[in-house]
């Protein structure tokens, strides 16, 4: 195992048990450490950064040093999303700021359990969020922007592989809404390659769901002005 | 079955001389501890009955417990007995696809070869067999594809499901806010227009024609029956926001009785039917919110006199079943077919048969008393057969603390 995941796990008990129990394809324990999780800290961004998004990150980085397969890494992933419809019945209401924002991913993207979080976070935050998978025709993601005129649209990318084709949709986007607001984040970006996205005018790159907590935030306290 | 016509590669145990592939001994011996332990192939030893001898480390893994030592026909799938395993283990280099039982429960079909033995391990009746079976990585490949893709668009789907339902809950929220607002503001005008009304018709009513009388007791009794479509609409808004709150305090039986007999004995003898209130076992009590279980009795009582016609008769009982009071409100009606009699209690819900003198109601009482019934952890039901009247019964938990008796009779 790296140092990174090491040291991660590590740090907190429960992560641990949960970042074990990923690995071995272990639901039912899984699902108990969000329980307890949930318990000591209720909120749901805790959960999703703290758990959720570190326990992919570190087995992201296990599969690309060759500690992994892709099975158990595609397994990681199905069992997250499993692990995100337990949580939705706590997250979704159908009270919102006003606000939106139109979350998807590169076509191809097998691994949308990154946007999904991305989307999820702006719900958490009240806002109206349209959620597109990775299938969806991009002519399609374009007339849903013209149809919902969203805040922001966030691109989410996994694989590097993928930056090309997710370019080409932020570009078809830029070009068919000069103003759009775009944010692009990922653990593809991990290994830096976000510099030619943020280059497009109106496009900012989230490190973290942290970090895009704080912006969401930003932009609520600018509409409270 | 031969799926394919591959053939001719080396047998382990004879490995080629002369053409480019023979390899050493000690390159076999490293392959043979390769699939022994760690290759992603089953490999299996058979004897001339076609028993498994022996196994590799991934076949130990994968069969059924016990089926080392057992014939191979056993761990192969075979739906309808049709599986001739003998001959299909051909040991002609051919690969023969067989389906087997695996200790995970989830068959696997793998691609089999299978090689003669002549190794000299003394087997009777004939040689050994190796047989070789791996998967189709392509197959399994798209398999996984698949899969991964279906589960996307399954959790896709549930996150959508779950967006819907929390908008459908904000919604019903609000419809509930907006009922409870609509209906607390509309009680108190049409309360006014009630109690004017009653006045003007008896301080002027001398000085008006008999037909002005008559509107102006339609305009009252219409006024009546939206103040009590709008008390049902704010009981439902409070039961359905989840705002039902009930002020247990230990109670009588018998005194609930008595207080809803007298109430329902007013509506009974407007259409000259006859309330007949069965005195209860003296002692029984509960801990329950009185009023409110006064009102499911009004409520039903008030049901079996609209289905009543005059000189019938309506029985109001309580009777200790077990650990359970049930309370009964039987009427001699034209009863409830019983395709009916489920879907009563669910809101805006009504019989098929008509009320007696055309009584209007909101379709919302039996609803209203399913809530608070429940909310008292008890059942209500129906029992009924057509042309034979009606018996809607209600049990609830009853109280045995004789303690409690004593507090209600002080």
């Amino acid at each position: 195992m790296n140092p990174d995941v090491v040291q991660a796990a590590a740090a907190d008990p429960l992560y641990s048990r949960y970042f074990d129990a990923l690995l071995a394809g272990d639901g039912e324990q899984c699902r108990q450490v969000v329980e307890a999780w949930l318990e000591r800290d209720p909120d749901l961004r805790g959960l999703y950064e703290g758990l959720f998004r570190r326990a992919l990150y570190a087995v992201g980085k296990m599969w690309e040093h060759g500690q992994v397969s892709v099975a158990t890494e595609h397994f990681a992933t199905a069992m997250t999303e499993r692990m995100l419809t337990l949580v939705y019945p706590r997250l979704f209401s159908g009270r919102h700021s006003g606000k939106s924002a139109l979350v998807t991913c590169a076509a191809n993207e097998h691994h949308q359990v990154g946007a999904k979080m991305v989307a999820d976070m702006f719900e958490m935050h009240g806002w109206r969020c349209w959620f597109l998978g990775a299938a969806t025709p991009l002519q399609e993601i374009l007339d849903l922007i013209g149809d919902k005129r969203p805040d922001v649209v966030a691109l989410s990318l996994t694989l590097y592989f993928n930056a090309d084709a997710l370019y080409a949709m932020a570009e078809a986007i830029r070009k068919a809404f000069p103003d759009q607001p775009m944010l692009v984040g990922g653990q593809a970006f991990e290994h830096g390659g976000a510099e030619r996205f943020e280059r497009m005018p109106g496009m900012r790159h989230m490190k973290t769901l942290q970090e895009l907590g704080a912006w969401i935030e930003s932009q609520e306290a600018h509409v409270r002005q | 079955m031969s799926v394919n016509d591959r053939r001719g590669e080396p047998s382990p145990g004879n490995p080629s001389p002369g053409d480019g592939t023979a390899v050493s001994a000690a390159v076999f011996a490293a392959v043979l501890a390769y699939v022994n332990d760690t290759a992603p192939v089953l490999s299996l030893r058979l004897d001339a009955d076609l028993r498994i001898t022996a196994a590799n480390a991934l076949a130990r893994r994968v069969l059924p417990e016990g089926a080392i030592g057992r014939p191979l026909a056993e761990s192969v799938m075979d739906f309808g007995a049709t599986v001739d395993v003998p001959a299909l283990v051909v040991r002609d280099g051919n690969v023969h696809l067989l389906t087997l039982k695996t200790a995970a429960g989830l068959p696997e079909s793998f691609y089999f070869r299978f090689f003669a033995v002549d190794d000299g391990v003394g087997e009777e009746g004939g040689s050994a067999t190796l047989a070789l079976g791996g998967l189709d990585f392509a197959e399994q490949l798209r398999l996984r594809g698949e899969v991964l893709t279906l589960n996307r668009d399954l959790n896709n789907l549930t996150r959508q499901l779950h967006v819907a339902n929390g908008e459908l809950r904000d919604l019903n929220g609000l419809k509930n806010q907006f009922l409870g607002m609509a209906a607390h503001d509309l009680r108190k005008p049409v309360g006014v227009i009630m109690t004017y009304g009653e006045f003007v018709l008896e301080e002027a009513g001398a000085a008006l024609t008999g037909e002005q009388r008559g509107f102006l007791r339609t305009c009252i009794d219409a006024a009546a029956g939206m103040k009590l479509l709008i008390d049902d609409f704010l009981d439902v808004s409070v039961i359905e926001s989840g705002r039902l709150r009930l002020d247990r305090a230990p109670a009588t039986v018998a005194g609930i009785l008595a207080t809803a007999g007298e109430f329902g004995a007013v509506l009974a003898r407007k259409k000259k039917i006859t309330l007949v209130l069965e005195p209860p076992e003296p002692g029984l009590h509960l801990q329950a919110d009185a009023p409110k279980l006064q009102q499911v009795l009004l409520n039903l009582i008030g049901n079996a006199v609209e289905h009543s016609v005059a000189g019938q008769r309506v029985w109001l009982s309580v009777q200790r079943d077990a650990n359970e009071l049930v309370f009964a409100v039987r009427d001699e009606g034209a009863g409830i077919a019983p395709a009916d009699q489920q879907r009563l209690f669910a809101p805006f819900e009504r019989a098929g048969t008509k009320k007696t003198a055309g009584e209007r109601s909101t379709g919302l009482g039996l609803a209203i008393s399913r809530k608070i019934v429940e909310a008292h952890g008890g059942r209500i039901w129906v029992e009924s057969t057509p042309g034979q009247g009606a018996n809607f019964r209600f049990a609830l938990p009853a109280g045995d603390d004789k303690e409690t008796v004593k507090d209600v009779k002080r």
